[in-house]
């Protein structure tokens, strides 16, 4: 569990309506557009908002990393006898010979054209690291993603329609209790009972690890599926809560709208007028929470890798910052940042299109 | 609030907050949920204020442990005993104080920070508020997390950077929320009369604005809380802690580094974590049942 | 200094490994496969691919990640394990006690100047494309090392005092040398093949990782690697010491040891080394199970608290900012006096450690050293207390003692936050001398290199893994091993620089008779107690486990009581024996039910998902 945004559907929705997920918040303020030059404006606006944040992490990822005390180039050499003369030759092979500033803009301008630097612990370009482990983070986010947003969407959904009963009481019950449950811990607790066997029940998965290694063509896919299953499992409990208690409380507020009362008004059947009505309107909200947090849960899968042991970003993350390998470091950052970035800009972009109140 | 004393319209003030109050409770009470996560909070508190009776500080000593390393539950250890043969029951007592505390501090720090710039940047518009906005909604896309971890990682391991790290990167939400909230009460027609009579902006900001954004203050840090007391236990269990400070993600991480897991040791792992989870849950339950109350509209969510 | 990352230093983090029962873990994942259906596309049902069945794979589950696997560039224990693997040495210790017996060189002998070794290289080697090995490529991986500063990162040291290597014959490898070396048979150096290595450009950025398999002369061939889940090798069946036992080798990672225990316990993997040692609790939770053996073994690390004497550059420069009181020996050794031994054993280690005396571990019986009853630093606070008094550091009314500045002494101890015993040990320290009167606090980072080197710190954790040679350890506790200058980086591990130890290193250096070496060595580490600047408290046993239904035996290094993982050689994974049955008994049976277990459970939570989403669906259709 990253760190949680406040809880689901929280005060946010209380004041501004169609903000309850985009933190830029910008659908209620979005486009009063009409137009698709309206939009266009509108589009062009997130997206230099967008750059300008980009830049901002980049900023922040130079300097932020530079406050860590100590001589980066002594810390890679990890203690092993070195001359100053060799010092200054690894000093200059990593740019930390020039005055901050010019390290600055030529970090920027290698940033820019895809050049993270290069790692001291693995001697390879940083850019080489993380697009070895980005399938593996997006295996295991990828899956779990889908999982629980389908399973948060219908169950809340469901919890929504019989809200009050004791369904939805166990419902949303569950799902707080869950949200409140730290990541790592119910990780390890998972791995005692499903990985090493508790009493009766036998260790059915694997305790860690991607793949047992030496495996080709379909056994290999299996064997990859057989070690998602228990990593899968933990991120979908501790995430699905938040989709679920946000699509129950847009779909509550749905459902007590002037236009349902008039639907239902027209004789229509409630149960029609929820789902035909009700359902497509309530799950705008949730479609943008759903990018939020698609870029959210790449940045928060790093306890669930650690306790896993899967060989992807959140690993590295870890892996790079008690070095700490400060190019590494820095190159992860401005990944996951960027990643939040672009996802919460696509929200903001898609949101108009799909709110039919924006009236496109 | 502000209310002190006896003049005249301070009591008149005074007593329709003592009443607003009164409603307030009498609606909270409705909302079992909110009830129990209250009551829990009131039992963790209550157990984290005597500690220092019940257990005393002595548990926290490694060369007097009064049992065997890793002993199973008995009558004599209801918890069993940790890696130094210490009573983990009065372990998990005294924990509570720092996961406590580092929360509470933090999230503190959090709403303080959230509140300030909230209504900083809804009552001055133009570029002051358009910046800090910018820098609101860039801390909104940063993964908290994973700026929370750099952050404990450049500065030394203590509880104050743990509360640093925590506060610094989770004020955004309630700085929007604050926002948008001083905007609509500052677009009421009182205000327009007060700033008529020659009030200043600190006069505006401290005594119509802040009363109405505290109920809204209120609920964020019940909500804040929650999530601080995990994300210290998150801190704690990467190692980014004070490792000779007993708090519950301490617990788990010298658990994991024990070797618990493996060896099947639950009572080492099982009790700090259902702490954790009791004390996050409860605080979200007090959370979400405030809301409720103060935005009817939401009332249907219990 | 962050030993596990120096050269020689092995702080190990080794961990276990794992064996495998692959077509059923096939068969579980397949059915695995369909529960987490709703994402993989199925692909084609291809008949599964099981290994084949005659395979004999051996599975370590370790704890390291690999920074490289170039034998110029790699440092941790992990990767240069498995690059003794590979590559072969020019010498290798034998596994009974640790003298030099033939690798790639048959002989060795000085001359009688004591500066010129010449070495016979054997002619029976090959390397694994076929090309014979021979004495012009040790020749080039030496020569290499003293030009390329590149390819000296990793073990420039041995080179340092080469003055010129050359290969007469195809057989034969001439060393000279600038100064006597004693360590002329403990050169750790891999040697690769130069036909295949002179087109490596900048050695400073080759990983050594990209094409497979890589050409070496070991008794495993490196087939295959992958950042963060595995290596694997295949054995070298033409391997001229004799072909493993084992057909293939696979170093599995994992981010947390207990991980990796709970592997081996489930039979994932066979062998599982802790980081350095399983935990107590590990161990003792491993002993109870069938089928699986734990070694405890004596270990050939020390683990010692080391004290800054006030970190100086060979300049003469001071830096740093130890604490002035720890120059007097008196309260060095009141400090050191207070600490309870064996309470650290008992209760940190719980037995799986031996108290500490002289520098050297007693499994180096040769060069194993204890105090005179007359010197020994025992346990006795009074006596500390006294110590402490007498040196005038008195307790003010607060009951603190102050030092000569009027503060009260506050020491800042260094500790590893990766290491768990620093941790508990540290707690431990701060109750002991709490009670003499002296605060300290625990500074626990994640890399404490930069303090280290700074001379930032009062006290430290410190441990080293001693080599059968112990030149080495010896070496980074001589005034040459200062940093020539504040801004370099030295081979020094804690500033000690003292005369009398200097001379004694000098002249171990250059004696040739072992057992007069080792009479200068004892000598060494007498003086070293007394300075009080290293004080060992503990030598922790190596505590490892492996399945016996999958590695029916394994050689320890000692034979008699030794460790497997981390050893100086490749004696453990070249000499595993499988177990005959193991895989198809005891893994078999239990395998099956639990692939058709888990095949139940998944196919029914998926039957159930789908369901639901089916009446889902159905309940949004009109």
């Amino acid at each position: 569990m990253s760190i949680q945004p406040t809880a689901p559907d929280s005060a946010s929705a209380a004041v501004d309506k169609a903000a309850v997920p985009v933190p830029a918040g910008t659908a209620a303020r979005g486009p009063r557009a009409r137009t698709a030059t309206a939009y266009l404006r509108y589009g062009a606006a997130k997206a230099g908002g967008a750059a300008v944040s980009l830049l901002a992490v980049l900023v922040t990822g130079f300097f932020l990393f530079r406050l860590i005390p100590g001589d980066p180039v002594k810390t890679m050499t990890g203690g092993r006898p070195v001359s100053a003369g060799q010092l200054a030759a690894y000093r200059k092979e990593f740019g930390l010979d020039l005055p901050l500033w010019e390290q600055f803009t030529d970090y920027c301008r290698k940033a820019l054209t895809g050049d993270l630097g290069t790692s001291y612990q693995f001697r390879t370009p940083v850019i080489d690291k993380i697009t070895e482990a980005l399938p593996n983070t997006l295996l295991l986010t990828g899956t779990a993603f889908v999982l629980y947003t389908a399973l948060g969407m219908f169950l809340g959904t469901r919890s929504a329609w019989r809200h009050g009963g004791l369904g939805d009481k166990l419902n949303t019950g569950l799902a707080l209790t869950l949200y409140s449950v730290p990541s790592f811990w119910l990780g390890l607790l998972i791995i005692i009972v499903f990985a090493v066997g508790l009493g009766p029940i036998p260790g059915l998965f694997p305790t860690g690890g991607m793949e047992s290694g030496g495996k080709e063509g379909f056994a290999y896919v299996l064997d990859v599926a057989h070690h998602l299953v228990l990593p899968v499992v933990t991120l979908v409990a501790v995430e699905y809560g938040q989709t679920l208690l946000v699509t129950r409380s847009a779909l509550l507020d749905e459902m007590g709208s002037d236009y349902l009362t008039t639907a239902r008004a027209k004789g229509l059947r409630d149960d029609l007028v929820r789902r035909r009505h009700a359902v497509p309107n309530a799950l705008l909200p949730t479609v943008t929470l759903v990018f939020v947090n698609l870029g959210r849960t790449v940045a928060g899968v790093i306890l669930v890798e650690t306790v896993f042991s899967w060989p992807g970003l959140g690993g590295l993350f870890y892996q790079a910052l008690s070095v700490p390998d400060l190019p590494l470091v820095q190159g992860l950052f401005l990944f996951f940042a960027s990643a939040v970035i672009v996802m919460n800009t696509l929200a903001d972009l898609v949101y108009p299109l799909l709110d039919p109140r924006v009236g496109r | 609030m502000t209310a002190e004393t006896a003049t005249g319209p301070r009591t008149l003030a005074w007593q329709r907050r003592r009443r607003s109050m009164a409603r307030f409770w009498r609606q909270y009470r409705t909302h079992r949920a909110g009830l129990v996560g209250l009551a829990a909070l009131a039992l963790f508190a209550l157990v984290a204020l005597t500690a220092p009776l019940t257990v005393g500080s002595g548990v926290t000593g490694v060369t007097d442990a009064p049992g065997s390393p890793l002993q199973a539950p008995s009558g004599e250890f209801p918890l069993g005993t940790d890696r130094f043969g210490r009573n983990l029951l009065g372990l998990v007592v005294w924990g509570s104080r720092v996961s406590l505390l580092v929360g509470l501090l933090a999230a503190v720090l959090s709403v303080v920070i959230g509140t300030v710039v909230g209504i900083t940047a809804g009552h001055f518009r133009g570029a002051y508020a358009t910046v800090l906005m910018r820098i609101t909604d860039w801390f909104l896309v940063m993964p908290a997390l994973v700026l929370a971890i750099a952050l404990a990682t450049v500065m030394p391991h203590s509880l104050g950077t743990v509360i640093l790290a925590i506060g610094v990167t989770s004020w955004p939400t309630t700085a929007r929320l604050v926002r948008a909230q001083t905007l609509a009460v500052e677009s009421r027609p009182y205000i327009e009369r007060a700033k008529a009579l020659g009030g200043g902006h600190w006069h505006i900001m401290s005594r119509h604005v802040l009363p109405n954004v505290m109920p809204l203050v209120l609920a964020q840090t019940t909500l804040m809380i929650s999530s601080s007391v995990l994300t210290e236990a998150t801190l704690a269990f990467l190692g980014l802690d004070d490792p000779t400070v007993i708090s519950w993600g301490g617990l788990l991480q010298d658990a994991r580094e024990a070797g618990a897991v493996s060896s099947g040791d639950w009572w080492y792992l099982v009790p700090p974590g259902i702490a954790i989870a009791v004390v996050a849950l409860a605080f979200t339950l007090c959370g979400r049942a405030v809301e409720s109350v103060l935005n009817p509209r939401l009332g249907v969510a219990r | 200094m962050s030993p596990q990352e120096q050269h020689g230093a092995r702080r190990s983090h080794p961990r276990s490994h794992r064996s495998r029962t692959p077509r059923l873990v096939a068969l579980a994942g397949a059915l695995a496969l369909t529960s987490s259906a709703a994402l993989a596309t199925p692909l084609n049902p291809a008949p599964q691919q099981a290994q084949a069945a005659g395979d004999r794979v051996l599975t370590v589950a370790v704890a390291q990640s690999v920074d490289s696997l170039s034998p110029f560039l790699a440092v941790r224990l992990l990767s240069t394990s498995i690059l003794r693997l590979t590559y072969e040495y020019l010498t290798d210790y034998d596994p009974g006690d640790a003298h030099p017996v033939p690798g790639l060189a048959t002989s060795w002998k000085p001359s009688a100047d004591k500066l010129t070794w010449t070495y016979t290289i054997r002619s029976d080697a090959k390397w694994s494309d076929g090309q014979k090995v021979t004495a012009q490529d040790a020749a080039w991986t030496f020569n290499k090392m003293m030009t390329d500063q590149a390819a000296a990162t990793a073990n420039g040291s041995f080179v340092g005092n080469f003055r010129e290597v050359t290969a007469p014959s195809p057989t034969q490898l001439v060393v000279r040398l600038k100064k006597p070396q004693a360590t002329m048979t403990a050169l750790d150096v891999p040697i690769v093949p130069e036909h295949v290595w002179k087109k490596v450009t900048d050695f400073s950025k080759f990983n050594n990782d990209k094409s497979f398999p890589v050409v070496g002369d070991g008794p495993f061939v490196l087939t295959d690697y992958k950042a963060d889940s595995y290596v694997r090798l295949k054995a070298n069946k033409s391997f001229w010491r004799g072909a493993p036992k084992f057909d293939e080798l696979v170093f599995k990672y994992y981010k947390d040891q207990d991980a990796a225990v709970a592997a081996l316990r489930k039979g994932e993997v066979s062998f599982v080394a802790g980081q350095p040692a399983l935990t107590p609790a590990q161990a003792a939770s491993l002993k109870g199970q069938s089928d699986i053996r734990v070694n405890d073994a004596p270990g050939r690390r020390f683990y010692a608290l080391a004290t800054n004497p006030g970190a100086k550059a060979k300049n003469g420069q001071k830096f740093g900012d130890g604490d002035p009181s720890l120059l007097d020996q008196r309260v060095r050794h009141a400090l050191f006096m207070a600490v309870d031994r064996k309470t650290i054993i008992d209760k940190v280690f719980q037995g799986h450690a031996v108290e500490g005396q002289g520098y050297i571990p007693p499994r180096f019986s040769t060069y194993f050293w204890k105090p005179d009853p007359g010197q020994e630093l025992a346990y006795d606070p009074a006596k500390a207390a006294q110590l402490l008094d007498q040196a005038g550091y008195r307790k003010n009314a607060d009951g603190k003692r102050v030092g000569k500045d009027g503060k009260p002494l506050n020491y800042r101890v260094l500790c590893h936050a990766t290491d768990p015993n620093d941790k508990a040990v540290g707690q431990y320290l701060k109750e002991w001398w709490a009670k003499l009167g002296i605060g300290m606090s625990l500074d626990c980072l994640d890399n404490v290199t930069d303090p280290w080197l700074a001379g930032k710190y009062d006290l430290a954790f410190d441990g080293w893994s001693v080599n059968p040679d112990p030149d080495y350890v010896l070496s980074i506790h001589t005034c040459a091993a200062l940093p020539a200058t504040p801004k370099d980086t030295g081979a020094t591990d804690n500033f000690v620089c003292d005369k009398t130890y200097d001379e004694l290193y000098a002249r171990q250096l250059a004696e040739y008779d072992p057992g007069k070496r080792a009479g200068i060595v004892k000598q060494m580490e007498s003086r070293l107690y007394d300075l009080g600047y290293m004080n060992v408290m503990a030598y922790p046993n190596a505590v490892e486990a492996y399945r016996t239904d999958q590695i029916k035996s394994i050689e320890t290094m000692p034979r008699a009581a030794g460790n497997i993982y981390g050893q100086d050689g490749y004696w453990s994974w070249w000499s595993a024996v499988p177990a005959d049955s193991g895989d198809s008994s005891g893994g078999g049976s239990t395998g099956v039910i639990i692939g058709v277990v888990a095949g139940v459970v998944v196919l029914a939570g998926a039957g159930a998902f789908l369901a639901r989403r089916r009446r889902a669906t159905a309940d949004d259709r009109e």
